[in-house]
């Protein structure tokens, strides 16, 4: 099940950004970006919310909090890097910082909010896969 | 001062992988919160895309592809967020961010995009990441199975 689960989201998270470069290659103009992005999160909001609302399941006050906590962080980081890079600051050097130390931020809170014990093989892929992502980062 | 901004971004998002692993100790219902977390931005760009001036054609390949690429991400939040429940949060975050290898190999074969060293040993570091990560797994599930025998 894990190794099932770490498959679908390399394939499916890697893919999913992959749509704005698809347009950048079209030479659409860069309002285009709103109506997809309108259209992206709505077939994601229905791909799970249909088989939902087929079963009966709500969503409840739990997931509403939580659900706008992530939204606002997650749009908190966006702004963080488009005002860095807005700055000057190089892509090469954005990306890196800010992914690489994002994993370096949920793996203190693994440890130290959560209690997550890594055992040595573990320890050793999140290091090696840690400089991959800032790697992938500047290349 | 853009480089306080980087690190703002990465307290930023790894506050975000931090807060959906909260969610799960809450028992927050993994589809509910994905459900949650896509309707605030698709609310928010559904109003900016109607603030833009009319005239503007959009292809219906857009639509196509938005809808295509919106539900893998969609299926990767899903999965994450089931994954954080019977394995590490840390893990599973760092497999998200290792996903951007993936658009970095279509583009190379689809845009023929240069294959440069730095992104060959990305690729390897990547691979090798995935073993050990693997390997730690299969231990922590025998060492999980021999503690629940011990019982």
């Amino acid at each position: 099940m894990w190794f099932l689960l770490m498959l679908v989201i390399l394939l499916t998270n890697g893919m999913s950004a992959f749509g704005l470069k698809m347009i950048a290659g079209w030479g659409l103009p860069e309002t285009v970006k709103y109506p997809y992005l309108t259209a992206w999160y709505a077939g994601g909001l229905a791909a799970i919310a249909l088989p939902m609302l087929l079963k009966g399941m709500r969503v409840g006050k739990t997931e509403i909090f939580w659900g706008a906590v992530t939204g606002a962080l997650s749009i908190g980081g966006q702004i963080a890097m488009a005002v860095a890079l807005g700055s000057g600051v190089p892509g090469h050097v954005v990306f890196p910082i800010a992914i690489g130390g994002s994993i370096f931020v949920v793996a203190l809170a693994g440890r130290l909010v959560f209690g997550e014990r890594m055992n040595p093989p573990t320890v050793v892929g999140v290091a090696l896969g840690f400089i991959a992502v800032v790697l992938l980062g500047v290349s | 001062m853009g480089l306080l901004f980087c690190f703002l971004g990465a307290i930023s998002f790894g506050l975000l992988g931090s807060a959906l692993k909260a969610a799960e100790r809450k028992k927050a219902n993994a589809a509910g919160l994905v459900v949650a977390a896509y309707a605030w931005p698709a609310l928010i760009m559904l109003v900016r895309t109607l603030l833009l001036k009319s005239g503007s054609h959009v292809p219906p390949k857009v639509f196509a592809i938005a809808v295509i690429f919106g539900i893998c991400a969609a299926v990767a939040s899903l999965a994450f967020q089931v994954s954080i429940s019977i394995g590490k949060v840390t893990v599973g975050w760092l497999m998200m961010n290792l996903s951007a290898g993936v658009p970095v190999v279509v583009s190379i074969w689809m845009y023929h995009e240069k294959l440069t060293i730095l992104k060959v040993v990305a690729f390897g570091l990547v691979l090798v990441s995935i073993l050990f990560l693997s390997w730690g797994q299969m231990m922590e599930k025998r060492a999980t199975g021999a503690a629940t025998k011990g019982e």
